[in-house]
């Protein structure tokens, strides 16, 4: 089904997408269970004609996120730069903005932008409003924001509370929108909508689809290309420039005029399918298409996602060279790389797309991973293509992962994963639950919070030398763990399968 | 036919005062009329389409939003008399969760899988319970959904009242960009007496009976068979008047912004009317005895 952008609210993901947060088999079950291949949306018939079955969730008594979609939404949204985000919330629904600052600080020091703290509001919904309606108070913070800040747009972000209630923030942003003069772009991020974080990427992303992309495309660019990425360094450049390809770096931080140009662009790539929200849009909308090639995560993926690239921008003369010269330039490395990470095992913990590409990338350096841990699982995308289906596609490249294990990032069956993969380092995002853990069990740990540290022939580089300072620190991580003490009971401490709290789990 | 632009129509009424009834009488006189209709009945309950299917309930939108984690709208939708649509938004039993919440996820997922453009509809009638108790129940009547709300009241007080605090909430959207109200479907009207009631309600309060509906036996057994008088009793008076009421609703066009009585006057007002009342009582009274 086509993305609907006539109203203001985003589909979740579960109902769009089908997606599921709790899962423990092997990739290949995983890869053969989704909707990409032999999935259905509609009864749960085991054993399908291809041997599938429907993708279900998998029963757990704790199933909890440790995030919220509306802080996805909302922190994205405040570091969209002249921008004021209004949080029609609670005030503790704004606790997260302390991190966002830091975030939007951190991002203006690499993109050079004016080192400030991002604007944000909240209309601080109380059991007054609850009872009689927040639209007033809704209505004065929009008035405030304008007056003390004079941004270019306005995001007022919904919340739990004003979602119950009803509150009409649609009605009450378009009024002061006429009122303004600048657009009040609603984000409807309702924290019980959708069981996943994931799905604020397509809150935000529906907003700034509807309201902040130009609607007429008087230059269409034929040399510029969208990269939709989730935050970090342009390692794009580098790889796109000497195809002659300009670099439109949009989300993980972006000024207006950079998203209302992506309707000009020649092409749409996405660095995590996660966000292809925009991109299926982009192309649905604007007739910008979107490459479905394989994300760029070790070296044949590379050649393939350039080649995609210059395929759809018209520039195969020149593509081949460039892979050749990439390729050459960085074998002496890779090679010194694969001789001392040889024989190591890795444990993967990321969002699906994500943890497919890291995944990808130790193998090319000759790592050993037998185990993966993902947040959670699209088995399908937007675009329906399965050549989108990083997960299959990483199974047929690089042969399957025993262990592959999705979980909300819950401590307990993180615990469980680790002790039953032994591995010699992790590599993660999100770092609060699995690089703490992993260092307390004693496990030397690669935190990333700039998810672009992999992609493209550098990113074999840049990983692999993390890896190599990581691996000596085992003494500090053992130390650590002689210090450390869980909180489980010690059948639990034993425990290595993660939904071993399961009804249905295999193992008791 | 031509085809034209989806009109979206909402009702509401007190409780028990035939807002289903009437609504599924509407729908029933419009789809015989040739038009495309969806009734999408507003009502924990789910029982606002039961006599377009012959008494069936159906599965509501949040029954299935409760069993599945993706719903195909589709899945909601049910033929009735004459090819009407039906659907059920549904909700929560009495006394546990959010039913005003219920609408607006039963509404959104209808909007989000554009089913009402899919359909073709000429119109989708919404039947929505009671008073506007919150803003679930209000989405309606929000902007970008229905255009026109009619509220339906007898010449009860209590009735009156209810319809009196409709317009409030109705006064509250109409002025941000929401529906206007056609008017009052005056129902179990009998007498002058009950007539004259909600004539001088609607003068007072700015806006218009739309049909005078009398209390019929008609529709009773018509009720009991599972059907809509306009089903069951097509060529009975009572149809004809749903079928006038069907046909004006189907050509109104210009709504307005009622004006609702301040609490203090519509006391006042039914208090004036309650002396006419027990005065004609007492008339009857001696005239019974003087006999």
């Amino acid at each position: 089904m086509p993305i609907n952008l006539k109203i203001p609210e985003a589909e979740t993901r579960e109902q769009r997408l089908g997606t599921i947060t709790q899962w423990e088999g092997s990739a290949a079950q995983l890869a053969r269970d989704s909707a990409f291949s032999y999935g259905c949306a509609k009864g749960c018939v085991t054993g399908g004609p291809e041997g599938g079955r429907r993708l279900c969730e998998q029963n757990s008594p704790f199933a909890q996120a440790s995030m919220c979609a509306e802080t996805i939404a909302v922190t994205n949204a405040t570091i969209i730069q002249d921008s004021v985000v209004i949080q029609h919330s609670p005030i503790g629904c704004a606790a997260s903005q302390s991190f966002t600052c830091r975030y939007y600080r951190d991002l203006a020091a690499q993109r050079g932008w004016a080192l400030e703290d991002p604007q944000s509001l909240c209309s601080n919904l109380t059991e007054r409003d609850m009872v009689f309606g927040g639209i007033a108070k809704l209505e004065q913070a929009i008035r405030e924001a304008w007056d003390r800040h004079h941004p270019r747009v306005i995001f007022v972000a919904t919340s739990c509370a004003s979602g119950i209630i009803g509150d009409d923030v649609d009605g009450a942003a378009q009024r002061l929108e006429a009122e303004i003069g600048v657009p009040v772009v609603t984000l409807h991020c309702e924290g019980f909508k959708s069981k996943h974080w994931s799905s604020g990427w397509d809150v935000i992303e529906h907003g700034i689809l509807r309201r902040l992309v130009k609607t007429e495309r008087r230059n269409r660019r034929q040399d510029l290309v969208n990269v939709i990425h989730l935050g970090g360094p342009d390692v794009f450049t580098p790889l796109l420039a000497p195809l002659g390809l300009r670099v439109n770096l949009v989300m993980g931080g972006s000024s207006l005029d950079r998203l209302a140009a992506m309707s000009e662009a020649a092409a749409t790539v996405t660095m995590c399918f996660v966000l292809s929200y925009l991109a299926t849009g982009l192309e649905q909308e604007y007739g910008v298409p979107e490459l479905k090639a394989p994300l760029p995560y070790g070296l044949a993926a590379t050649d393939a996602w350039l080649r995609d690239i210059a395929r759809a921008t018209g520039r195969e003369d020149r593509v081949e060279t460039v892979i050749a010269s990439e390729r050459a330039r960085i074998a002496p490395e890779l090679a010194r790389l694969r001789d001392r990470l040889s024989g190591k095992k890795g444990f993967v913990a990321a969002g699906a797309a994500f943890a497919h590409g890291l995944v990808a990338d130790l193998r090319e350096l000759g790592v050993t991973v037998d185990s993966a841990y993902s947040f959670h699982h699209d088995p399908s995308t937007d675009s329906g293509d399965p050549r989108q289906d990083s997960l299959t596609y990483l199974v047929e490249t690089w042969g399957d992962i025993p262990h592959f294990t999705v979980s909300p990032d819950q401590h307990f069956q993180a615990h469980a994963a680790l002790k039953r993969s032994k591995p010699d380092f992790v590599i993660c995002r999100h770092s609060g639950t699995m690089a703490v853990l992993a260092a307390r069990l004693g496990i030397p740990v690669l935190p990333i919070f700039y998810s672009n540290d992999g992609l493209g022939y550098e990113g074999l580089l840049t990983i692999g030398r993390a890896i190599l300072r990581v691996l000596p620190r085992q003494r500090f991580y053992q130390d650590v763990a002689s210090h450390s003490q869980f909180p489980y009971q010690p059948w639990w401490r034993d425990q290595t399968n993660p939904y071993a709290l399961s009804a249905d789990s295999s193992v008791a | 036919m031509a085809k034209s632009k989806l009109k979206q129509i909402a009702i509401y009424g007190k409780g028990g005062i035939g807002k289903s009834t009437t609504t599924s009488n509407i729908s029933a006189a419009l789809v015989d009329a040739g038009y495309k209709v969806m009734q999408f009945g507003c009502d924990p309950k789910s029982d606002s389409t039961n006599t377009l299917r012959g008494g069936d309930y159906i599965p509501s939108v949040l029954d299935l939003l409760h069993e599945n984690s993706r719903v195909d709208a589709h899945d909601a939708i049910f033929r009735g008399f004459g090819g009407v649509y039906c659907v059920e938004a549904g909700g929560p039993q009495p006394g546990v969760g959010c039913a005003g919440r219920g609408i607006i996820a039963a509404v959104q997922l209808l909007k989000q899988q554009d089913i009402f453009d899919e359909l073709d509809l000429d119109y989708v009638i919404f039947d929505v319970l009671g008073d506007v108790v919150c803003g679930g129940f209000a989405v309606p009547i929000r902007e970008g959904i229905a255009e026109h709300v009619f509220t339906i009241s007898s010449a009860d007080f209590m009735a009156i009242y209810a319809a009196n605090n409709l317009f409030r909430g109705i006064q509250t959207y109409s002025n941000k960009g929401g529906a206007l109200l056609g008017g009052v479907i005056a129902n179990s009207i009998n007498t002058d007496f009950q007539r004259e009631i909600l004539d001088d309600f609607v003068a007072r309060t700015r806006t218009q009976v739309v049909e005078y509906v009398p209390r019929s036996l008609t529709v009773t057994q018509a009720e009991l068979q599972g059907k809509t008088t306009i089903e069951a009793a097509p060529r009975s008076e009572q149809a004809r008047i749903y079928r006038r009421l069907a046909q004006r609703i189907a050509e109104h066009t210009e709504s307005t912004v009622p004006a609702p009585l301040s609490p203090q006057d519509l006391r006042s007002w039914s208090a004036g009317w309650a002396d006419q009342l027990i005065e004609i009582e007492r008339k009857s009274q001696h005239l019974a005895v003087a006999s």
